[in-house]
């Protein structure tokens, strides 16, 4: 046994544990939904029925209904919560702003709340009766309260609202963090050339922030195609299925109609294969000047 | 290099044995059969089914006194999730000895897991118990569930409102919905009170309307929709459409709204299941304001009657150690005990659906609540007439659909387009 083989085979005794519980947790169980796609029934009595769940994926209104309300809340909810988040950390990083430690714990704090606990306190606050309406009315903004649970455009928006705010503080952080490791030098240099502060921020912040604005993308949208807690709680899907996300439409599946295990997979592996599409798409659109 | 080896198969040999551990940690039912010591009851609603099957346990002390119930409460939600992934695992180690389960859901357990539950012929007669209770409770010729509750349907009306707008509680008895509509519409001028609240995303009243004809979402095999040319369906979607836009109805979005509504005096009337009875009580100001009526009919339907149902649950023994003893259990108790059941009413307000037990003294009690009516008798004489269909595997997943249909048929869409596009929908949902 030569030096070389030796240490390969010491290398991988270091990691065979951890390989060996990802391959037992992750990568088997992945295998077997994967199988569990392709299977159909009720409860027990599952039978492969080759790829005929993946095509009733397709006449399944239901189903489109989720990816469109997913979708809308992607294609809303991410760019939102990106340029928020982005906005306030810009702002947090400035040296001159007093009480920085109160500001940025404050817009972070939403983050360590708990996804049902917070959900159902907006569902009070969204009410008919809710404070937001009491606050609305009494402003004279509004003459009859929203329907903000009950109606369909209204339900969507109350759910982008809520998630806004559990995650605009968390990604704030990741930008928070790669703005300090911006080299200093660099504003005074442009300053010194006359650059503005708008053109500070287009010209230095947002190209070196693009790894973090790729990855905070990335995370929101396998965290949108996976919202479940919030709509689950706050308008249970409703009024009809006009909010009903992806995920809660597996739980429907597996849980609340007949339990068919079988196209609940099937339809997991299609938010599996959206991820990866959006994730490819992601990469490419920024990709050639991603160092 | 050997050292290495070793921590990692001593690392191995330490997972395994925990994990064989946890398969056999002690568990509900492990013991043999004979001489089963301990049973394990799932249940929700802590008043209700966890308080009727507490006194059950108490009843039964005096016959074997060596058995001890467990009962767990756990949401409803809770025990459909834990009882899918435990049977699916095909484990029944954690399962309990006695579930309850609610009577729409039954057929889709009984069904998609045959080997799971334990059939009770042996113990109790289905005919003891009222029949519309039978076909949810029993698959392929088999009695599974012990009958528990009944979901009697009936119209809970004010009657001081009714007064101020020129009605007495002798007008609503044995009307159709488009007179109790007309009643609403006058109920709603003269005291400004809305007649009833409705949540869009529960079509509870459309099941209790469509079961008082005798149809439901499914056909008599409980797995084709029946939904498509359907008569009762048709004119129930068209009642309700009418009630909504008379303007009649208070919109909620929650049970804790719905309890409000009518807590508060808020609305006129509550149509639904007998179970409402200890919220409508929990006002206690208002103490005589309240009386009972037989549920509307659907006008242009022959078929339909002045009882309907609206939820119900019943008890299964599943198929695990212990589960002779579990059907000892219920056979001594829910299955035959009459003096139970009036305990049952007179103490939490349940009324079950054991025939005998209607001629028992508590349900002849007249209730000063309901300004002296004997609530718990017309409950039991309606419960005999409602029309028993076969709610099959599907109920919650087609009303998912009707949900969706309904609000596009309050934004005009047609009839019967809508319930062709509902059939259309359910068919492959259901296959």
């Amino acid at each position: 046994m030569n030096i070389r083989r030796r240490a390969n085979i010491t290398g991988w005794m270091f990691v065979i544990l951890a390989v060996v519980l990802i391959a037992a947790f992750y990568f088997y169980p992945m295998i077997q939904a994967l199988l569990l796609s392709f299977k159909s029934g009720k409860g027990m009595n599952l039978s492969y029925v080759g790829i005929d769940n993946y095509v009733r994926l397709f006449s399944d209104k239901t189903f489109l209904t989720a990816v469109k309300n997913t979708f809308i809340y992607l294609i809303i909810q991410v760019p939102v919560m990106i340029v928020l988040a982005m906005f306030i950390s810009v702002l947090l990083n400035d040296s001159k702003l007093k009480f920085k430690g109160f500001f940025r714990t404050a817009i972070f704090l939403p983050a360590v709340t708990s996804l049902v606990a917070y959900s159902v306190i907006f569902k009070y606050l969204f009410a008919t009766e809710g404070l937001v309406n009491k606050m609305l009315t009494n402003l004279h903004l509004i003459g009859t309260p929203i329907q903000w649970i009950t109606d369909p455009f209204w339900a969507k928006v109350t759910v982008i609202i809520a998630i806004t705010w559990r995650w605009t503080g968390y990604n704030m952080i990741f930008y928070l963090s790669a703005l300090q490791n911006i080299d200093h030098s660099i504003y005074e240099a442009a300053k010194i050339d006359g650059a503005s502060s708008t053109r500070q921020f287009f010209g230095i912040t947002i190209p070196l922030l693009k790894p973090i604005i790729l990855f905070t993308s990335i995370t929101s949208t396998i965290g949108t195609l996976q919202l479940f807690d919030e709509v689950v709680n706050i308008t249970k899907g409703g009024p009809g299925n006009a909010s009903m996300s992806i995920s809660q439409y597996i739980y429907n599946l597996s849980f609340k109609y007949s339990a068919d295990f079988g196209y609940a997979a099937t339809v997991s592996y299609s938010i599996v294969i959206m991820i990866i599409i959006l994730a490819f798409i992601q990469f490419k659109a920024a990709g050639d000047k991603n160092g | 290099m050997k050292k290495l080896l070793a921590v990692v198969l001593a690392s191995f040999v330490l997972l395994t044995a925990c994990s064989s551990k946890e398969n056999n940690a002690p568990n509900n039912g492990e013991t043999p059969a004979t001489g089963t010591k301990e049973i394990t009851v799932w249940a929700w609603d802590k008043a209700f089914n966890v308080g009727a099957m507490e006194r059950a346990s108490e009843a039964y002390k005096t016959k074997n006194p060596d058995l001890k119930v467990n009962i767990v409460e756990n949401a409803q939600a809770d025990i459909i999730q834990k009882l899918n992934a435990g049977l699916n695992a095909g484990t029944t180690k954690s399962l309990p000895t006695i579930v309850l389960i609610e009577d729409y859901r039954a057929q889709s357990f009984l069904q998609a897991y045959p080997d799971a539950f334990f059939a009770l012929n042996d113990f109790i007669t289905p005919s003891d118990f009222a029949d519309y209770k039978i076909g949810p409770t029993s698959f392929d010729g088999k009695q599974y569930g012990v009958p528990f509750d009944s979901g009697v349907a009936g119209l809970y009306v004010r009657s001081d409102y009714l007064e101020q707008a020129g009605f007495k509680v002798a007008d609503l008895q044995d009307i159709d919905w488009k007179k109790l509509i007309e009643i609403g519409k006058e109920v709603k001028a003269k005291t400004g009170k809305s007649l009833l609240t409705q949540d869009p995303n529960d079509l509870g009243l459309i099941r209790m309307m469509i079961q008082s004809a005798g149809s439901w979402y499914l056909k008599e095999d409980g797995t084709t929709p029946n939904l498509s040319g359907n008569a009762a369906l048709k004119e129930a979607f068209e009642t309700y459409k009418e009630l909504m836009n008379a303007d009649i109805v208070k919109v909620t979005s929650d049970w804790s709204q719905f309890v409000g509504a009518f807590n508060s005096g808020e609305v006129a009337s509550v149509p639904t299941g007998n179970w409402i009875t200890a919220s409508v009580k929990a006002e206690a100001s208002q103490s005589g304001k309240w009386a009972v009526v037989p549920f509307p009919k659907l006008g242009g339907n022959p078929n339909s009657v002045h009882a309907s149902n609206l939820g119900g649950s019943s008890w299964y023994v599943m198929n695990v150690d212990g589960k002779e003893a579990a059907a000892e259990f219920l056979k001594a108790t829910f299955g035959s005990d009459v003096d139970l059941y009036q305990k049952l009413v007179t103490e939490i307000g349940a009324i079950g659906t054991l025939k005998a037990a209607a001629a028992g003294d508590a349900y002849k009690q007249a209730d000063e609540f309901f300004g002296g009516q004997n609530v718990i008798q017309d409950f039991a004489k309606w419960t005999e007439q409602i029309p028993s269909v076969n709610y099959g595997m599907h109920t919650y997943a087609i009303e998912d659909i009707l949900v969706v249909e309904m609000q596009n048929y309050m934004g005009g869409k047609d009839i019967d387009k809508v319930l062709n596009d509902a059939q259309s929908q359910a068919e492959t949902q259901v296959k």
